[in-house]
């Protein structure tokens, strides 16, 4: 059993990450949910690690479209998968960042001696997101759920009480900010209006998101990250939303999705995806023990709140000036910088704002801007534009092809941000070990 | 109190001769409910112009970006960069123009006069606003900025900011047919650093019946970091004759913004104070602001629920109207007991008592009855004319420990008190303002809200009149 509370302040290293591919909603994985998702991500992550089961400690998981008769995805996992029933587990949900909070919950966890060794990581199964069907009928049946038995006048009772139809009838599932009920990508696309960021700019970006996927994937640097998944129809091997043909001009034949006139479309934002991703954690003295050699480790994290009516989606832009001003380092001390493409448009704000000494000065207090991207760095393997966002296996994703690039590259340091739902901002820094 | 124009309105043949008449019908006020919101001028546009050599664009930059404003700035080539680093800082696209185009819609208009250094420096207010005029929307803002004509060194600069004063006076009744308020920012040597949240208050929904009035800024310590939402969270205040009204509405703007409200009201209105109370998390104090330990009372109350108080509103007041020849002494007595010695006493007991925190609040509410005077109210009068005499030594006494004393002096305001006015001398009071309608009790209370509100800081013994630009008085 580890020590709780050891004296001396433990570092928690990732030893692994592994990830489906990322197929399209209502695809490949249709018949794949949550949990058998999470379950071919873990086995892929024993299987390339050959860890033995008994090592394990704990499974720390992150969703979005959490089941609702089983919330607890890691622990399902665990039982699914006949882990030793002591291998606790806990599922976090912090929209699109549900993964990498699961990560930093499990390195946390490490670092108090609370564990030694711990799967983490996300998924989600939009395609098989539950369709809610209206609160008032399950108010209606409640006589019906406790149990008591319905004569006619009490069913005349229950009757009446499922009009309109329209209150019960299901509700299309929608990516919608509960506090302004806006739709994320109506929100995004007033950011691009207040911030300048054109269309042009937009598919641009995107289409660099695509070729630089598919030159990863046709390398074959993606290979080791990625792992088969068998399905009823066969298996599946790759991730089936990149594009290495697409360009701007096929982008600019796009018609706007979330405003007349805007600037958004189906080609500049990320889509519908399925998907799942594990990293593997451990404190450093049991990696050595069990003989595995580390990527990288954690230097910070941070968790902002920014206002969902203002810009949702500006998060990153102070969330990870915090976690590099933590680890003690500059956005140019950076090798790697891996953003989260929720929206092509949100990613170019949140690049302004970092290079902007007006928002600085105005939102972090600091003298000068935070600094200039550099292209060069920036999502160098694609980003969730062109790989798909299948919401919270993209903080496992992004992890893994990061750790795995400090060591391929020889490089020491990357820096993570991601947007989430809320009005959430999250950020990394990892460090090469 | 139904305003009886509105229902006459209903009635073509009715509204055919008011309008022959020229009498306007008034356009409902655009008020905000709740507490104070992030950015309280989420799109709108605000159109930004000024003189030569103005020296408050970026502090109005700042303010709009906050605020949530699209700033479309007139000319003012070196303030560009001002806005361009708002727009920046806030994600707010700016507009840079040479001339107002045709279809510009303004919600509301800023004016930076403050660097007018004599009367040529006048015509650029012509120049920059008659264009604008007619593009202002219903229910928007004009605030033009100028400096103290009594701190200029010389005739001309002082005559060119005094000039703003009957300018915003006029243009405030031409435009209070819209719904529209036209006011002054003045802004004396020392206290550029305190504009924004009088600036922010000004544009904003809460000073809805605030019109054609200068609201003075004195030297100080800089008001940055004073809250925008929630600005008396941890704070606590006292409204006297808080049972109802304006008091009532008053403790509950207050209580709103995150302060602890201790409801004064008399005696035999402790049912509704205690009702209040329960509902705004406050507490309840019966008590007789005229009896002669009310002040020790009132000090060992504060202590025992409050701990200290930082913001103390005197809002009771009686009215006991009768011509002078015809006023007994108790109606003379009462009125001034109430509304002028009880209050001076008590002030001066709290302060002596340490009751009041520094950094406090003190507000007073006058009346434009006791600036202007009214038949059968000489009572009433002397004690609000009183209450603007006090302030004068009060403000700069209480000032040395940072507590801002200032007085407000309502118009016709929609209350108990003015509907027991009779009927037809009562609509005559509405109809005599530039946006020709009472105000309501939330009217008031908004503006005790903002000055009891750390931002306010620079607002110091003055006499704030929210009277829908009322013609009667200077």
């Amino acid at each position: 059993m580890p020590a709780i509370h050891a004296a001396k302040p433990r570092r928690a290293v990732i030893v692994a990450g592994v990830r489906t591919p990322f197929v399209r909603a209502f695809g490949d994985f249709l018949k794949l949910d949550a949990i058998g998702l999470g379950v071919a991500a873990t086995r892929a992550l024993l299987a390339q690690t050959e860890l033995a089961h008994q090592h394990i400690d704990a499974i720390v998981w992150g969703g979005v479209i959490l089941p609702s008769g089983a919330p607890n995805v890691g622990r399902e996992i665990a039982l699914d998968m006949g882990l030793p029933p002591s291998v606790e587990a806990m599922t976090v949900s912090r929209a699109c960042a549900s993964g990498l909070q699961a990560i930093t919950l499990a390195a946390a966890a490490i670092e108090r001696g609370e564990a030694d060794v711990v799967i983490a990581g996300g998924g989600d199964s939009t395609s098989n997101a539950e369709v809610k069907v209206g609160q008032r009928l399950v108010h209606a049946l409640a006589p019906l759920a406790l149990g008591k038995k319905l004569g006619p006048k009490e069913a005349l009772q229950v009757l009446s009480q499922l009009t309109p139809i329209s209150e019960i009838l299901p509700r299309k599932p929608e990516i919608a900010e509960r506090s302004t009920g806006e739709l994320m990508g109506e929100a995004c696309e007033r950011m691009a209006e207040r911030n300048g960021i054109t269309r042009e700019a937009q598919d641009a970006f995107a289409v660099e998101s695509h070729h630089k996927a598919a030159a990863a994937i046709a390398s074959g640097v993606l290979d080791d990250e990625l792992a088969a998944v068998e399905t009823a129809g066969g298996p599946v091997y790759a991730d089936g939303l990149v594009r290495p043909d697409t360009s701007v001009e096929k982008l600019a034949k796009l018609r706007p999705v979330f405003a007349k006139g805007g600037t958004l479309t189906a080609g500049n934002s990320s889509p519908l995806t399925d998907g799942a991703g594990a990293v593997l954690l451990m404190s450093e003295e049991a990696a050595k023990a069990l003989g595995y050699t580390p990527l990288a480790a954690f230097r910070s994290w941070s968790y902002v709140g920014v206002d969902p009516a203002d810009q949702l989606l500006i998060g990153p832009a102070l969330s990870m000036p915090q976690a590099l001003e933590r680890a003690g380092m500059t956005l140019a001390d950076m090798d790697l910088v891996e953003i989260h493409e929720a929206f092509a448009a949100q990613v170019l704000c949140v690049t302004q704002a970092l290079a902007s000494g007006a928002f600085a000065k105005a939102r972090l207090g600091r003298d000068q801007a935070v600094g200039e991207v550099d292209p060069q760095k920036l999502n160098r393997w694609g980003g969730s534009l062109a790989l798909g966002h299948p919401f919270a296996a993209t903080g496992a994703r992004m992890v893994t092809t990061a750790a795995r690039a400090l060591v391929r590259e020889d490089a020491q340091t990357a820096v993570l941000g991601i947007c989430a739902a809320g009005g959430l901002g999250a950020a990394a820094v990892l460090e090469r070990v | 109190m139904a305003d009886f124009l509105i229902n006459l309105s209903k009635n073509p043949t009715a509204k055919g001769l008011l309008g022959k008449v020229g009498v306007p019908l008034p356009v409902p006020l655009r008020r905000a409910d709740g507490p104070w919101a992030e950015r309280p001028l989420e799109g709108r546009v605000v159109v930004v112009g000024g003189a030569a050599g103005a020296l408050l664009h970026p502090a109005i930059a700042t303010t709009l970006g906050r605020a949530g404003a699209r700033a479309t700035l007139v000319g003012q080539d070196e303030a560009a960069s001002a806005y361009a680093e708002a727009a920046e800082a806030w994600g707010r696209p700016l507009t840079h123009i040479d001339a107002a185009p045709d279809d510009l819609r303004a919600d509301a208009i800023v004016f930076d006069g403050t660097g007018m250094a004599g009367m040529a420096d006048l015509r650029a207010l012509y120049d920059f606003l008659q264009p604008l005029v007619r593009r202002v929307q219903k229910c928007g803002r004009v605030v033009v900025i100028g400096l103290d004509p009594e701190e200029q060194t010389t005739p001309g600069a002082a005559a060119a900011h005094a000039a703003l004063d009957g300018f915003v006076r006029s243009l405030g009744k031409e435009l209070g047919r819209k719904g529209a308020t036209v006011n002054r920012l003045l802004v004396r040597d020392g206290a550029e650093a305190r504009v924004e949240p009088a600036l922010r208050w000004l544009l904003s929904d809460r000073s809805a019946f605030v019109d054609l009035q200068t609201l003075p800024l004195s030297a100080g310590e800089p008001t940055d970091g004073a809250p925008f939402t929630r600005p008396l969270d941890g704070k606590t205040a006292l409204v006297t004759g808080a049972a109802r009204g304006i008091g009532a509405a008053t403790a509950r703007r207050l209580a709103d913004e995150g302060a602890k409200v201790m409801i004064l009201d008399r005696p035999d209105d402790l049912d509704a104070a205690a009702s209040l109370a329960r509902e705004l998390g406050g507490v309840p104090l019966g008590l007789d602001i005229t009896d002669a330990d009310a002040g020790p009372r009132l000090a060992a109350a504060i202590a025992e629920h409050l701990g200290g108080l930082d913001v103390l509103v005197h809002n009771a007041g009686v009215t006991r109207d009768k011509t002078l020849g015809r006023m007994d002494p108790d109606r003379w007595d009462l009125t001034i007991a109430v509304n002028l010695s009880a209050v001076l006493d008590l002030t001066a007991h709290l302060d002596q008592a340490g009751a009041l925190r520094d950094g406090g609040r003190v507000v007073l509410l006058s009346s434009i009855a006791g600036l202007a005077g009214n038949a059968g109210q000489t009572n009433y009068a002397a004690s609000k004319a009183g209450l603007v005499g006090a302030l004068g030594k009060l403000a700069p006494a209480l000032g040395q420990r940072g507590v801002t004393v200032n007085a407000i002096a309502p118009g016709f305001i929609e209350t108990r008190m003015t509907a027991a006015i009779p009927a037809a001398i009562r609509e005559v009071g509405r109809r005599l303002s530039a946006l020709s309608q009472g105000g309501l009790p939330r009217d008031i209370a908004d503006a005790v809200t903002f000055l009891a509100s750390p931002g306010a800081a620079g607002v110091q013994g003055a006499v704030l009149r929210v009277c829908g630009g009322s013609f009667i008085g200077a």
